[in-house]
């Protein structure tokens, strides 16, 4: 059986991205049922689903630069 | 390509696909000259094109407004309008057409900037270095500082580190909170942002590209059995396959990784003008 050889910084960022996939999830997911209810609030929606996107999406992103760094 | 091809190094004999030695090599452009000492790269050059193509575009459209516009004309003023609208006024408010120029120059350098990670022959984000970012960054900064400071005084730091409402002991917690996470995490989250974003595209695209042009060439090779072509040929048409599809996808993290600056640059000028909410 071969060693199992790599850095810990991989794994290190699959575990960064575990929960803003989760996070990113829920704000679509969210905001697809908020604009199904209310197809005339749709831009609004939008605009805010890519803010929570943003902000949640910040984190993933960060563990993705220290695993550069690492 | 041949950059990119000697960046990456690469045996179609015993790997399956191309990595470079380091990430680092992806990002180092040629000095294409000196001036005095003070080196000149490829990215700088791209860095003055950019800004160079982003008021040229904006000249050339608004020079002679028309009432019925060209087709240039009409998606310029598509873009323009949706920037005033949506991003400055629809989030700033009425007053946010005073900072509409301010936030249309950022996204059309941006939005040009991020295209050059897709445009044929340049092919490298100016804005996956992050010296960019992190400079408009601090000029988001700079102003949503001054905006506060100058609009409500001294209130903009005590509404923003002392919001109303908290039960005093609790500011024990708040306060740090908040100065961290206003002042130094939002500068440097908005950075990384756009940074990571087109590093990500663009050490994808390079690495699946250059992977499936190394293997797809190699398939001519002399001396080669028949099973090692046919080896050559399937990981040379999966990379190139998976890098066109990553093309396409960039362009949609381009346009939109441009517009959640400009909105984010857009949200935290809001929240020094009306400190209170």
């Amino acid at each position: 059986m071969e060693d199992i050889s790599g850095a810990l910084a991989v794994i290190g960022y699959g575990l960064a991205a575990i929960g803003p996939g989760i996070g990113i999830g829920i704000v679509a997911g969210n905001a697809v049922q908020a604009m199904a209810r209310q197809p005339e609030a749709a831009g609004m929606v939008r605009t805010t689903m890519f803010l929570g996107i943003a902000f949640t999406e910040a984190l993933a992103l960060i563990g993705f630069v220290l695993f550069f760094l690492a | 390509m041949d950059q990119l091809v000697l960046a990456i190094e690469c045996n179609p004999a015993t790997d399956i696909v191309c990595t470079p030695a380091s990430v680092n090599e992806l990002f180092e452009t040629p000095v294409v000259f000196s001036i005095g000492g003070f080196d000149v790269n490829r990215a700088m050059l791209l860095m003055l094109f950019a800004a160079f193509l982003a008021i040229a575009l904006l000249y050339s459209a608004y020079r002679r407004p028309r009432l019925v516009p060209t087709r240039f004309g009409a998606a310029m003023e598509g873009l323009v309008g949706f920037v005033r609208d949506e991003v400055a006024v629809g989030i700033i408010g009425p007053e946010g057409v005073k900072y509409f120029p301010y936030l249309v120059s950022l996204f059309f350098f941006i939005l040009i900037g991020n295209f050059f990670e897709i445009t044929p022959l340049i092919n490298f984000p100016i804005t996956s270095r992050m010296a960019i970012p992190m400079f408009l960054a601090l000029l988001t900064w700079v102003i949503f500082v001054f905006v506060g400071l100058k609009k409500h005084g001294l209130g903009y730091l005590k509404e923003t580190l002392f919001p109303p409402g908290v039960p005093k002991p609790l500011y024990l917690l708040v306060t740090p909170i908040e100065l961290v996470s206003t002042f130094i995490v939002r500068p440097f989250s908005l950075a990384v942002r756009l940074f990571a974003n087109l590093v990500a595209g663009h050490v994808m695209l390079s690495l699946l590209l250059v992977s499936g042009f190394v293997f797809l060439t190699d398939v001519f090779g002399s001396g080669l059995s028949l099973g090692d072509r046919v080896f050559r040929l399937g990981w040379g048409s999966l990379w190139s396959l998976l890098g066109m599809a990553i093309f396409l996808f960039e362009i949609l993290v381009s346009l939109l990784q441009a517009y959640i600056f400009t909105l984010l640059s857009a949200v935290y000028i809001q929240s020094s003008v009306h400190v209170e909410h």
